[in-house]
């Protein structure tokens, strides 16, 4: 067991861990931040997909000993971020998502699209989603929805 | 899917970490962006005793541009490289091929040491450091050492390491003014490993052409009879052709028809590539 | 006055989804999501060979009560599944290993610790001692006579084998056409992106079993489970939390959702087990793996006279209930006329036991094989008459004036105007345009190809159907309990279970059209064995005919009672009001929901005299003809090839569809959409294949290829709107008919590309090495001809 400090969804905390536990299951089981999902463990499909320093990441490919003293988000922790209330309402309006167990992984991937490209368009941001599996809306509605959020995030600071 | 226990340590220093690497009765592994190791952790094809966390080690992390090349940290991710923060002395080489390694929440966090050190036959930057004749330096229980990328990796998932030693990053000469590449990559799927990758460059005006083909045998091979032809500049599609078949025959003996016809094609665009800079 | 003026503007509306705003906040709650105090996690002790005997099973010593083999968890009751025909032949499936296995991945013991990376480690000191068996791995080779057997004592490997012969085959050897092709559409997995997975505990309060599963339809399940564990169902509660995908994959009764509960019953306390990606690859349904050996007759004018030959099922070691995989021989061959004015059909169908992973339903089931076969002997028949595949289709496609028709193989084909599909694609994608592209050539050595393909989609079937596949659970009907409470919003419960169709949304629809209120007032339900009425899940393209009949209804029968009670509060005769805006008009003035409500729940003297207190409708629902209503559509691709490293790319994906009437338009298309992109994966990159001993060689993502953004196009949908006649608003089904066609359209179009030297795309998944290698044979074919 190790002693740990982390910087989680804006509050700093202190935990011991097991060295092998993911930093997926130590946010799914040990802070009930159920929003990350697993959907391969392996770092293939994204539904894990959470912010670390500032940068996406695949929490199944993170040990929770080795984010001491990062900061870490999870969609939980991002009900009130600017970009990501512009990118739930265009995943509502365009239809991008279906059985929702991707959603979350998408949604950070698509937040952290729109910090990096500013208007990004299709292709771009087909582009950027691999590794993002959904198995159920064929991606055209995910792939809209931040066409959209991007227009509007870039409308709107033009 | 969760990984067999293991014991974790931050070493403070190389010197530390080079010591717990080379524990005695243990099977040890250090461990960078975690990107290669943990799926096979997870996946328990990989058991280890103790993870030994190189990953803050700031010595590893250094970027330097020098009047002889680049020297880039084995910490250095592949987005940093994809992102420009790395100096870009080969027209956009690098940053091409960091771009289309996996995804980028993967590419985030994943490292060019961990990847050459990793040796996978498939991956992207052992190729790439071949072609650019880039060698490697380490650090480990008896002092620091450099190599070629082309000597240290040795075969499928096999390199020079030894007990104990720790990629601290590489140097890649300077090319010359007038560099040319030509890069080419085939995947089953965007972001999967390649089924073949092909690297051409040419350092400098009179700089010797490099022909690198990776993803098809154990380890990435240089391919010396198409690198003459291209020298020669007069070289038709079919002489090509049979020259890269001089190739295969003697670094992927094992091809079968339909890998051959993949690695020429994948060979030929990226002589196209490189043809069209 | 008129009675009922449904408001007409939520059947075709385009309303956002009830069900987005908990995933968008990350509220979901998934079965891995559950925490409960106790929980332990179950790891499988599984097989890592093919066909064994299992010799030994060594637990360690300090593991008492920790690992359980059957012998621990029983005594359990094997359920006969697969058709109820005395033909079909019943192979024991036991929850764990009973000394014998037959597939790699098979569960031979259950391990119990308080985390699943505890209940691994305990897995791995688990062993197990086997002794190998020769392994049957080809479904066509298993048939013939010297090959190894999966169940000794049956007489070869069949589960069953059957005949189809209609028309006049005989007449077929004439044919001036006759040409034979091999096609195959490999094995793949369903890939939901949540797993499966099962929690149970024993609610010491209530003395029953409670079940978090992650299924399809949790009231079948829970007679499996409780003719399994021999507990009466009404100790037996069954809920689904939110479902992430299912396709097929979670309506089967599995060992593991088995060996789970009988573990909670012995331990008393709260375990799961959360299936990872890995088992999901080795040992969750498996799908498709159909071999074709088929004949086509055509005359010489290019009509389609007849379909002769062999039709290979590899259906694993085992049939999973309760339906076994007969239903895929069976709809293969009943799909192989495809919806051509093929006369003439003869064929045997082998449904055959190898030694790898149980294989269940997958979207649009037995269909994409078929649609496959028939389409691409159609381009074939077209390549050898010279003439567009295009036309070939418009001549033997049936018209619009002979529907209804019956083809040769048995389906009712019943309303739309197929040739009209097949122009609206054929305009959408303009192929003459394509055809001058092909003319010039593309810069960059690739090939451009160009494909059709038609498909149909049974659904919406009821009793009629289900008793003639003889299956042992009759999903003719759905059911719909309506209840408004006293404010006047309302509830429904039904027994089909959303996993992403969003049924909450597109049945709040119906009811709202029925109740004539908005559809925020209305929560739909289900997924709960205590709550909801009995009903057969979500699957088979069933549950907007079926959930909205019985919505439908049910909101029917509430309001005639909400109208008598207006009347009697209005002092109005029934026959003198009528219902609009969520209010019961009559002569003199208008009485909210709200008031007749809160009579009926809260306020009974205000009811007609003995009249029954609540608003409280169950409703069943079966359409009036339950043969099925046939949804259709026509695929169009165009696509890029590479001859030398194979690898094909999509360059336009369009689509001709009539569904029917739509309940929602939006997310009709995104079900096309989403059923496209898993028929991509299907035609071009899914496969799960296996090696001489049975070892299967995709296990990951790394080998498993899931198309991702970059794969998938946006697809452009054309609707086609012909009501059904048999069903409440004419609605048809369409949950699957996006994933039969991409296989047939994708590889008519990379032959197209390659029509001039012939080659053929026979085997599916279209892999980069099987592309380069069709085009090299017949490069070589026509170099030797030449
Ligand atoms: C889904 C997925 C797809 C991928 N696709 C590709 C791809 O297409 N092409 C590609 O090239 N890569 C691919 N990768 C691998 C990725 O590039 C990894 O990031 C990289 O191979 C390893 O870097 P790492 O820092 O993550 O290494 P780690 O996982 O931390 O380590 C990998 C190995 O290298 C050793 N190691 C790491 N750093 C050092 C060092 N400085 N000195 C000595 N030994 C060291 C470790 O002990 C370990 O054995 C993929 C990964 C994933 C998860
Ligand atoms: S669960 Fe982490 S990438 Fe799939
Ligand atoms: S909505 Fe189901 S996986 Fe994306």
């Amino acid at each position: 067991m190790t002693e740990i400090t982390l910087h989680l969804n804006g509050t700093q905390a202190a935990h011991t861990v097991e060295p092998r536990q993911t930093l997926a299951d130590f946010l799914r089981d040990r802070c009930g931040l159920t929003a990350t999902h697993l959907g391969c463990e392996h770092g293939a499909c994204g539904a894990c997909t959470v912010v670390l320093d500032g940068q996406a990441a695949r929490s199944c490919l993170q040990l929770a000993v080795m984010c001491d003293g990062r900061s870490i988000q999870t969609l939980e922790g991002l009900r009130a971020d600017p970009v990501m209330e512009v990118l739930r309402r265009h995943f509502h309006e365009s239809h991008a998502l279906q059985c929702g167990f991707c959603t979350p992984g998408m949604l950070i991937m698509g937040r952290d699209i729109l910090q990096r490209y500013r208007e990004p368009d299709a292709q771009t941001i087909r582009h950027e989603l691999s590794g993002q599996i959904c198995r159920c809306t064929g991606y055209a509605g995910i792939v809209d929805a931040i066409v959209a959020a991007g227009r509007e995030i870039g409308t709107a600071t033009r | 899917m969760k990984a067999a226990p293991f014991e974790y340590l931050r070493p403070a220093s190389v010197a530390e970490a080079s010591a717990a690497l080379g524990r005695n009765g243990m099977t040890t592994a250090a461990i960078a962006g975690g990107q290669s190791l943990l799926p096979m952790l997870n996946l328990r094809v990989a058991f280890i005793d103790l993870l030994v966390d190189i990953s803050r080690l700031d010595e590893l992390r250094a970027v330097t541009e020098t009047p002889s090349g680049l020297q880039i940290g084995a910490l250095t991710t592949h987005a940093a490289i994809e992102d420009g923060k790395v100096p870009d002395l080969f027209g956009g080489l690098l940053r091409r091929v960091a771009g289309q390694i996996s995804y980028r929440a993967v590419r985030n966090h994943g490292t060019i040491g961990g990847s050459v050190a990793l040796a996978d036959p498939a991956a992207d930057w052992p190729g790439c450091l071949m072609a650019l004749g880039a060698s490697v330096r380490i650090a480990g229980p008896s002092g620091a050492r450099s190599e070629l990328v082309s000597d240290f990796v040795q075969g499928s998932y096999s390199t020079s390491l030894a007990a104990g030693e720790i990629i601290l990053g590489f140097e890649l000469p300077r090319p010359g003014a007038s560099l040319r590449w030509g890069f080419a990559k085939v995947v089953r799927k965007s972001g999967a490993f390649a089924s073949s990758i092909a690297f051409v460059v040419t350092p400098g005006r009179s700089a010797p052409v490099s022909v690198v083909l990776a993803a098809a045998a154990a380890r990435a091979q240089a391919c010396p009879e198409t690198a003459q032809h291209l020298q020669r500049g007069t070289a038709t599609d079919e002489a090509l052709r049979q020259a890269i078949a001089r190739d295969l025959a003697v670094h992927v003996p094992d091809a079968d028809a339909y890998q051959q016809r993949l690695h020429t094609a994948t060979i030929l665009r990226a002589i196209r590539d490189w043809r069209a800079q | 006055m008129a009675g009922h003026a449904a408001s007409d503007s939520w059947i075709g509306a385009r309303l956002l989804r009830k069900e987005d705003a908990r995933h968008l906040y990350g509220h979901g709650a998934f079965i891995a999501d559950i925490r409960m105090p106790g929980l332990q996690d179950i790891a499988f002790v599984r097989s890592q060979r093919a066909h064994a005997r299992v010799r030994q099973i060594v637990k360690p010593p300090d593991a008492a009560g920790r690992v359980f083999t059957l012998a621990d968890i029983g005594p359990l009751n094997i359920l006969e599944a697969g058709p109820e025909l005395a033909a079909h032949r019943h192979g024991p499936y036991p929850a764990l290993s009973d000394g014998r296995v037959r597939y790699v991945g098979q569960t031979i013991a259950a391990c119990m610790a308080p985390t699943r990376a505890e209940a691994e480690d305990l897995a791995d000191r688990v062993s197990v001692e086997l002794e190998e068996l020769p392994a049957v791995v080809d479904c066509v080779a298993a048939m013939r006579p010297g090959s190894p057997r999966v169940f000794d004592s049956w007489p070869d490997n069949a589960f069953i084998t059957s005949t189809v012969n209609e028309g006049n085959p005989a007449s077929l050897a004439a044919a001036p056409i006759r040409l034979r092709r091999q096609l195959r559409m490999n094995r793949q997995a369903t890939v939901s992106l949540e797993c499966r997975g099962s929690l149970a505990y024993w609610d010491h309060r209530l003395n029953e079993l409670v079940i978090y599963l992650s299924t399809q339809g949790g009231h079948v399940k829970r007679l499996g489970l409780s003719k399994a564990l021999g507990l009466p169902e009404n100790q037996i509660r069954v809920i689904a939390p939110d479902v992430g995908g299912g396709f097929g994959g979670k309506n089967r009764l599995m060992p593991e959702d088995i060996a789970v509960a009988a573990i909670a019953m012995k331990v008393g306390h709260p375990v799961r087990w959360i299936e990872d990606r890995r088992e999901h690859l080795l040992a969750s349904v498996h799908a498709r793996d159909h071999a074709y050996d088929l004949i086509i007759s055509a005359d010489r004018d290019g009509t389609l006279l007849g379909v002769e030959g062999d039709v290979h099922i590899d259906a694993g070691a085992y049939s999973l209930w309760p339906t076994g995989s007969f239903m895929e021989a069976s709809m293969a061959s009943r799909n192989l006329t495809g919806p051509y004015r093929i006369k003439h059909l003869k064929l045997n169908t082998f449904t055959v036991a190898t030694n790898k992973a149980p294989m269940g339903p997958y979207r649009g089931v037995a269909r994409p094989g078929a649609c496959f076969a028939i389409e691409r002997l159609v381009d074939e028949v077209a390549r050898e008459l010279g003439r567009e595949p295009f036309d070939l289709r418009r001549q033997n496609i049936v018209t619009a004036a002979e529907l209804p028709y019956s083809t040769a193989a048995g389906m009712r084909l019943d309303t739309g105007d197929y040739v009209a599909s097949l122009d609206m694609a054929h305009d959408m994608v303009g192929l003459p345009a394509i055809r001058k592209r092909q003319i010039a050539g593309e810069p960059n050595g690739r090939a451009i190809g160009i494909g059709f393909a038609f498909y149909t989609e049974q659904s919406g079937h009821g009793q009629v159907e289900w008793v003639k596949r003889k299956s042992r659970v009759v999903p003719g009907y759905e059911s719909a309990s309506g209840r408004m409470l006293p404010d006047g919003s309302v509830i429904f419960h039904v027994g089909t279970q959303n996993h992403g169709q969003g049924h909450e949304t597109t049945l709040a629809q119906i009811a709202a059209h029925e109740l004539t209120i908005d559809p925020a007032r209305i929560s739909i339900r289900y997924g709960d064995t205590a709550t909801t009425p009995f009903g057969f899940g979500t699957f088979a393209s069933r549950s907007i005919v079926f959930a909205g009949g019985a919505v439908a209804k049910s909101s029917r029968g509430l309001i005639a009672k909400i109208r008598r009670i207006g009347a009697h509060l209005l002092q109005a005769d029934v026959a003198n009001t009528r219902v609009e805006g969520g209010a019961v008009h009559g002569p003199s003035g208008k009485i909210s929901f709200a008031e007749i409500a809160y009579a009926a729940n809260v306020r009974q003297e205000h009811l007609p005299a003995g009249m029954d207190p609540l608003l409280d409708v169950t409703a069943t629902y079966e359409p009036t003809e339950t043969g099925g209503v046939f949804s259709y559509g026509t695929h169009a691709v165009v696509v890029a090839v590479e001859p030398d490293t194979g690898v094909v790319e999509i360059l336009d994906y369009v689509v001709a569809e009539d569904c029917g009437t739509m309940i929602n338009p939006m997310i009709v298309d995104g079900q096309v959409q989403g059923g496209i992109a898993q028929g991509i994966g299907t035609a071009l990159y899914e496969e799960i294949p296996y090696d001489e001993a049975g070892q299967p060689l995709a296990t990951s993502f790394a080998d498993y290829m899931v198309p991702c953004a970059p794969e998938i196009p946006k697809v452009r949908i054309g609707h086609l709107v012909t009501p059904a006649l048999a069903t409440e608003y004419g609605v048809k089904g369409l949950g699957e008919g996006g994933a039969i066609a991409p296989p047939a359209v994708i590889a008519n179009a990379v032959a197209d590309a390659f029509r001039s030297i012939g080659a053929s795309f026979n085997e599916t998944p279209l892999t980069p090495r099987r592309v380069s290698e069709a085009v090299d044979r017949a490069r070589r074919a026509k170099g030797a001809a030449a």
